[in-house]
C-alpha cells in the first residue's frame, strides 16, 4: 500500500490535464460574467427600465406554473401506477416516460398547429361550446405553459414513482392504527415521505423550463433565453445579451443551490427492520376505466397525437415528393457532430471523473465543479460566451465545427459526467490496486481493468450526450458552419416558417431515436438520498 | 487469461482506428465547405424565397452555392466576427439598412458592374456599388374589406388610434421591416410622435402580435382583426391561394406633402474578404438581369428594380403612389435610435 501511494505521489500529467479541461469548460461562464460587467452602465439602466422586470416575471411565473402542474400530474400518475392494479399497468408504466423523447421545440410546433385559429382543436371546441368560443393562442403564457408541462411531467413522475415503490408500508399502517383517516394519512405521512423526490423533480423541471429555448422561441414567449437570442440576432452589440445571460446564469445557479440545500434538509432514513412495500390495490372496472381514461388523455396530448401527426406529415411529404433535398446530409451532419461531441466528452470526462472519485482532493473536486458549470449555462448563453470568446481571441476558428463542438461539450458534459462518475464509483478501488501491485502501469490498469468494468456506464453517458447534442438548438443555430444544417436546425427553421410537412421527417427521426433513451431513464435509479 | 490480453489489444487497435477516423473528420470538417468553385451566400432572406433562384443560377453556371440563412443583423455580426477568415462571399438581405451598415463596417467590396447605372436607379444602390438593391417592397396596411372602409384610415399613424383597440395585428419587434418602417416614421415625424405611435399600436394589438406576415394576413382575412401591418406582397401571395379572401392593401399618407409609403429594398453585396469576386459578380449580374429580376422580385410579387421588368399587374402600379423621401442608406444610422424607441415603447 505504501509503495503504491508513493508511486502515485510522483508526477502525473493527469491533474494538469484535468485542470486545463476544467478551465476551458469554465471559461465561458467567466467570460459571460466579464462581458456583462464590462457592458456600459447605460445598457444596464436601459435593461432594468425596459426588459428585466418583464423577463423575470415571465420566467418565474412560467417556472411556477409548470412546476405546479407537473407536480400534480407526475404524482397522480405515479400514485396510480404504484398503488393500483389495473389492466395494462405495465405498459402504462413505460408509456408515461415516452414524452421525454420529444424535444420541446417539436412539441411546441405541433401545438402551434393544433391551437391555431380555425385549427382542429378550435373547431372541436366551438362544436362543444358554441361558435363564438375561442381557445387560447399558443403564442402566450398558456401555450408555453401547456407545452412545457406536457414535456417535463415525466421527470416528476419518474422520481415520485421510484420513491413510492420503495415506500415502507409500516409508516402508513402506524398512521392508520393511530386513527388517521385516509386523506390524513396521505397528507401527513405519505406525501412528506416522498417530499425529497418531489423537490428534486420540481427543481429538475424548473431548471429545464428556465433554460429551455426551443419551445419559448417558437411560441415567442419572452423569457430570458429567448430574449438573449433576440438580442444576439437583432442587435449589433452583444452588451445587452451578456447582461441578460449573466442574470439567467445567476438564476439557474440559485435553483441549483436551492436544490442541493433542500436535499440536505429532507433526508429520511429507514430505521432498522425490512421494508415492506405495499401490494397494489386491484381496481374495479369503473375505477380502472377512470384511471385508463385519465392516463390516455395525458399520453395522447404529450406523445400520442404529436407522434401520429408527425407520421402523417412525414407520410404526406414522402408521397408528395416533398422531402427536404438535403435530408440525408442533415442526418449525417447531426450524427457526426453529436457523435464527435459525445466521444470527445467521454475522453476528456474520464480523467475528471476518475480523479474526483479516486483522489477527491480539493483541487480535483474543484475541476469537477468547473466541468459542471454547463448546468447553469443555457444554450444561448453558452453560444454567446463562445462566440465573443472566439471572435476576440481565436477568430480563425469562428465558423468552423470546433466552436460548435466546444459549445456541446460545455453544455452536455455535466449530464455525461454524472453517469461516468457513478460508473467509476461502483468499481472497487481494490481491484485497481491489485492490478497495480501486480505490475501494471496506471494507464494500462485503467484500460484493462477499470475500463471494461465501467464500459456500460460510459456507454450510457455517451448515448445521453449524443442525444442531447443531436437535439441541441440555440448554439447550433448561432454557431453552425456554412452548409452544416443539422436535423434540429432544420426542424426549427421549417417550423418557424410554418412548413409543418417539411419539419416532420427530421422531427420524427429525432423522436424515434430518442425513444430508447427515454426508456433507459426508466431503469435509472431515481432514488433521492 | 493469456488469451484475454491479446483480445483486448486487438480491440484497442480497433479503438485507435475509430479515434483516428474521428480525428480525420475533425480536421476536414472546416475544409469540407471550402471546395474551390463555389460561392458561399449568407442570406437574411428566407431560404424558401432565395433557394429556387440560387438553384437556377447554379444549374446555369455550374457554380456551386452554399447557403447559410439567418437574421440579417446576426449575419452582419457574423461576417464582422469572422473577419478575414470568413467563408462568406455574398451577403443578401431583406433590409437596405443592414446592407448600408455592413458597408459602413467595410464588410462589403465596392464593385464595378458595367451598365449598372442604366438598370438600377441610384437610390437603390450604394454610391460605390458595394451593395445593390434587387427588389422593392412597401409596408402597407392590410384591411378586411368587410370590416372597415378604406377612408377610415388615411395615414399609417391612424392605426395607433385607440378606436382600433383589439382590431390591429402587428409583427414582432424583431422583424427588420418593422424596424425599418419605424426608422422612416421617426425620420419624418420625429421621435415623440413615433413613440406615441408605437405605444398606440402596442395597446391596440394586445395579443395579436405575429412572427410571420403570413399569419397577420391570415388573421385579417379570417376577421380576427380588422387590419394589420405587413409587407405588401404577403397580401397578393395570400390572394393567390384564397382568391375570395376579403382583404386589400391600403395606401396611406398619399396627399401632397404627406409622408408617403414606406419602402424598403432587398439587396446584395460582395463580402470584402471574399476570394470569389468573379463568381460573385456573375451572381449579381444574373440577379439584375431580366430573367433574374423576374425570378427574384416579380415571382415573389415584389417590385422589380430593373425598370424593364414589368410589375405584377395585381399590384398597385409603382407610379400610382409616392414613397417617403428617406434614403435607404439612412436606415443604417437610424437603426440604433429606432431600437431604443421600440424597446422603450414596450413592443416585443
Amino acid at each position: 500500500m505504501t509503495a503504491i501511494s508513493r508511486r502515485q505521489a510522483g508526477f502525473s500529467p493527469l491533474p494538469l490535464f484535468a485542470f486545463s479541461i476544467a478551465t476551458i469548460l469554465a471559461l465561458p461562464l467567466l467570460y459571460v460574467t466579464y462581458s456583462a460587467f464590462s457592458a456600459k452602465g447605460e445598457v444596464w439602466g436601459r435593461l432594468w427600465a425596459t426588459r428585466i422586470p418583464e423577463l423575470l416575471f415571465n420566467t418565474i411565473t412560467l417556472a411556477i406554473g409548470v412546476g405546479i402542474t407537473t407536480l400534480v400530474l407526475g404524482v397522480a400518475l405515479a400514485w396510480f401506477v404504484t398503488r393500483y392494479e389495473f389492466p395494462g399497468k405495465r405498459i402504462w408504466e413505460w408509456a408515461l416516460v415516452l414524452p421525454l423523447a420529444i424535444p420541446s421545440y417539436v412539441l411546441a410546433y405541433i401545438y402551434t398547429y393544433l391551437l391555431e385559429t380555425g385549427g382542429s382543436l378550435e373547431q372541436s371546441w366551438q362544436w362543444l361550446i358554441g361558435s363564438d368560443a375561442q381557445i387560447f393562442s399558443p403564442y402566450s403564457y398558456g401555450g408555453a405553459w401547456l407545452v412545457m408541462t406536457l414535456n417535463t411531467f415525466p421527470y416528476v413522475y419518474l422520481l415520485s414513482r421510484a420513491s413510492l415503490q420503495n415506500f415502507n408500508l409500516s409508516f402508513e399502517e402506524a398512521a392508520h392504527a393511530s386513527g388517521a383517516t385516509r386523506w390524513q394519512t396521505i397528507y401527513r405521512v405519505s406525501l412528506p415521505l416522498i417530499r425529497p423526490s418531489l423537490v428534486a423533480g420540481l427543481f429538475l423541471v424548473t431548471l429545464y423550463v428556465v433554460s429551455d429555448f426551443g419551445a419559448v422561441s417558437l411560441l415567442r414567449f419572452q423569457t430570458f433565453t429567448y430574449a438573449i437570442y433576440q438580442q444576439m440576432t437583432g442587435r449589433y452589440d452583444y452588451g445587452a445579451a451578456s447582461i441578460l445571460s449573466l442574470l439567467l446564469v445567476l438564476f439557474a445557479f440559485l435553483f441549483l443551490i436551492a436544490e442541493r440545500w433542500f436535499r440536505q434538509q429532507s433526508r429520511f432514513f429507514q430505521t432498522g427492520g425490512h421494508i415492506r412495500t405495499r401490494a397494489a390495490t386491484p381496481c374495479g372496472t369503473l375505477h380502472a376505466l377512470g384511471i385508463t381514461a385519465f392516463m390516455s388523455c395525458i399520453f395522447a396530448a404529450a406523445f400520442g397525437v404529436p407522434v401520429l401527426l408527425l407520421m402523417q406529415w412525414t407520410w404526406d411529404a414522402w408521397v408528395d415528393g416533398n422531402m427536404a433535398s438535403g435530408f440525408l446530409s442533415h442526418i449525417w451532419n447531426s450524427t457526426m457532430l453529436s457523435g464527435m461531441a459525445a466521444t470527445i466528452a467521454v475522453v476528456i470526462g474520464t480523467p475528471l471523473a476518475y480523479l474526483a472519485c479516486r483522489k477527491p482532493t480539493r483541487f480535483n473536486l474543484l475541476y469537477l465543479q468547473g466541468a459542471y458549470t454547463g448546468y447553469v449555462l443555457p444554450g444561448p448563453v453558452a453560444a454567446l460566451a463562445l462566440l465573443t470568446l472566439f471572435t476576440q481571441h481565436l477568430p480563425f476558428l469562428y465558423g468552423t465545427a470546433v466552436i460548435l463542438l466546444l459549445a456541446y461539450l460545455v453544455h452536455f458534459l455535466p449530464a455525461g459526467l454524472q453517469a461516468m462518475e457513478s460508473a467509476i464509483q461502483q468499481v472497487n478501488p481494490n481491484i485497481e490496486e491489485a492490478s497495480r501491485s501486480l505490475g501494471r502501469k496506471a494507464l494500462n490498469t485503467f484500460r484493462y481493468v477499470t475500463f471494461p468494468l465501467v464500459r456500460g456506464g460510459f456507454t450510457v453517458a455517451w448515448i445521453l450526450m449524443f442525444l442531447q447534442a443531436m437535439k441541441e438548438l440555440p448554439a447550433t443555430l448561432l454557431l453552425r458552419p456554412v452548409g452544416f444544417d443539422t436535423l434540429a436546425v432544420r426542424i426549427w427553421l421549417e417550423a418557424s416558417e410554418e412548413l409543418y410537412q417539411l419539419a416532420a421527417p427530421p422531427a420524427l427521426l429525432i423522436v424515434m431515436i430518442s425513444i430508447p433513451v427515454a426508456l433507459l431513464l426508466m431503469k435509472k435509479n431515481w432514488q433521492t438520498p | 487469461m493469456t488469451v484475454l490480453p491479446a483480445f483486448r489489444i486487438s480491440q484497442s487497435v480497433q479503438m485507435r482506428r475509430v479515434i483516428f477516423f474521428f480525428v480525420i473528420i475533425f480536421v476536414m470538417l472546416p475544409a469540407i465547405s471550402m471546395a474551390a468553385d463555389q460561392l458561399v451566400v449568407y442570406s437574411g432572406r428566407a431560404e424558401r424565397l432565395i433557394k429556387p433562384v440560387l438553384d437556377t443560377f447554379q444549374d446555369k453556371t455550374g457554380i456551386q452555392i452554399q447557403l447559410l440563412t439567418g437574421s440579417s443583423t446576426q449575419l452582419v455580426n457574423r461576417i464582422q466576427a469572422e473577419g478575414p477568415h470568413t467563408q462568406a462571399d455574398v451577403f443578401i438581405t431583406n433590409d437596405a439598412g443592414t446592407l448600408e451598415r455592413a458597408r459602413e463596417l467595410q464588410l462589403l467590396k465596392p464593385m464595378k458592374i458595367d451598365g449598372i447605372e442604366h438598370i438600377i436607379p441610384s437610390a437603390f444602390r450604394a454610391p460605390d456599388n458595394s451593395w445593390i438593391g434587387l427588389s422593392g417592397r412597401i409596408w402597407v396596411i392590410v384591411y378586411n374589406t368587410k370590416m372597415i372602409q378604406p377612408d377610415q384610415v388615411t395615414s399609417i399613424l391612424d392605426v395607433a388610434d385607440p378606436k382600433w383597440k383589439g382590431k390591429l395585428a402587428i409583427p414582432t419587434a424583431n422583424s427588420e421591416y418593422l424596424q425599418a418602417g419605424v426608422s422612416v416614421i421617426s425620420a419624418v415625424k420625429g421621435d415623440e410622435r413615433t413613440e406615441a405611435f408605437l405605444k398606440g399600436i402596442r395597446d391596440n394589438a394586445g395579443n395579436f402580435i405575429y412572427g410571420k406576415n403570413r399569419q397577420i394576413v391570415d388573421a385579417v382575412a379570417k376577421g380576427k382583426v380588422a387590419m394589420g401591418l405587413v409587407n405588401h406582397y404577403y397580401i397578393y401571395r395570400y390572394l393567390a391561394e384564397h382568391a375570395d379572401a376579403p382583404i386589400a392593401p391600403l395606401l396611406t399618407d398619399q396627399k401632397t406633402g404627406e409622408m408617403g409609403m414606406i419602402m424598403n429594398a432587398t439587396g446584395i453585396g460582395v463580402v470584402t474578404h471574399s476570394k470569389h469576386t468573379a463568381e460573385a459578380k456573375k451572381l449579381i449580374q444574373f440577379l439584375i438581369s431580366q430573367p433574374g429580376q423576374h425570378m427574384f422580385a416579380d415571382r415573389n410579387k415584389e417590385y422589380p428594380i430593373h425598370h424593364e421588368v414589368k410589375t405584377d399587374p395585381a399590384l398597385p402600379p409603382r407610379k400610382s403612389f409616392h414613397v417617403a423621401q428617406v434614403p435607404l442608406a439612412q436606415l443604417a444610422k437610424l437603426r440604433e435610435p429606432t431600437m431604443l424607441l421600440i424597446e422603450r415603447s414596450g413592443l416585443r
